[in-house]
């Protein structure tokens, strides 16, 4: 019979490993930089091997192991404060962005010239709490539950910065394609 | 099957994102499909918001974990002597 290390060690490779990709690329926007996110990512996972018997088997893993980046994050990492501008989510103009350009390009088709850098940028410029809802939904796919377990707010909270973060978000990419000449400002 | 409660285009537009995350119970959700179906702006607004999130998924989950933090996790982490239990 294996001794119950080797039991963790299988369990945690069956279970934890495969999500290192959606663990880090979570990390990447929260820290802002690789080395700093390399470092959280790897006590992250740390802490999750030592304390992998508080994970019950079956439950969502995925929303367990971001729930441990986050608390990282916070006592650990935030410190370090972030530097860049940051995107005002104050005052949000629902579907603004939509009122511009819905008879030059109802289809969007100017998000297409933007590269995924600049859209990372642009993610990042994000005040924090918006920009890791956005994350948590827009990159990793969680359920809006999911994303209140992760940041420990209530399920209507993530609804409205979520809805901020993406709108605020489309605004900055708009405002960057037309610095950018991808599409053209509509005069009224 | 009741025909879904009608709703304005602000109701539908305040619950549009929620629609398109399958975030609606199953009765609000055919309320503003109804309204979708049966309004030409709105239905327009879904189709670039649709859009829109598309793009973002495409252009982000590109990054992987590297492969030396893999490899670090591996070796100190599958070994961490601390755990040992
Ligand atoms: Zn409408």
């Amino acid at each position: 019979m294996a001794a119950p290390a080797d039991n963790r060690r299988e369990a945690f490779e069956r279970e934890a490993l495969p999500l290192l990709d959606a663990v880090y690329r979570v990390a990447l926007r929260l820290a802002g930089d690789e080395a700093q996110a390399d470092d959280l990512v790897q006590e992250t996972m740390l802490k999750a091997y030592r304390s992998w018997h508080q994970y019950k088997s079956g439950t969502n893993v995925r929303a367990w192991l971001l729930t441990i980046l986050r608390h990282t994050f916070i006592n650990e990492y935030r410190k370090k404060k972030r530097a860049g501008p940051t995107v005002d989510v104050g005052e949000i103009e629902g579907y603004h962005v939509f009122h511009e350009v819905q008879e030059a390009d109802p289809e969007g088709n100017f998000f297409d010239q933007i590269v995924d850098d600049e859209v990372l940028r642009a993610i990042d410029s994000l005040p924090e709490e918006f920009r890791e809802t956005l994350v948590l939904s827009d990159v990793e796919q969680l359920t809006y539950a999911e994303i209140a377990e992760v940041t420990g707010v209530p399920v209507g909270t993530v609804k409205s910065r979520l809805f901020r973060a993406r709108q605020a978000l489309q605004q900055k990419l708009y405002d960057y394609a037309l610095e950018m000449g991808y599409i053209k400002r509509v005069e009224r | 099957m009741n025909a879904p409660r009608k709703i304005d285009c602000q109701e539908a537009a305040e619950r549009l994102y929620e629609y398109l995350d399958g975030e609606l119970t199953p009765d609000s959700e055919a309320e503003v499909r109804a309204h979708l179906d049966d309004c030409a702006p709105c239905f327009k607004l879904l189709g670039f918001e649709d859009a829109y999130l598309s793009f973002l998924r495409a252009r982000t989950r590109a990054h992987q974990a590297p492969e030396h933090l893999k490899k670090k996790i591996f070796e100190q982490v599958l070994f961490d002597q601390d755990s040992a239990s």
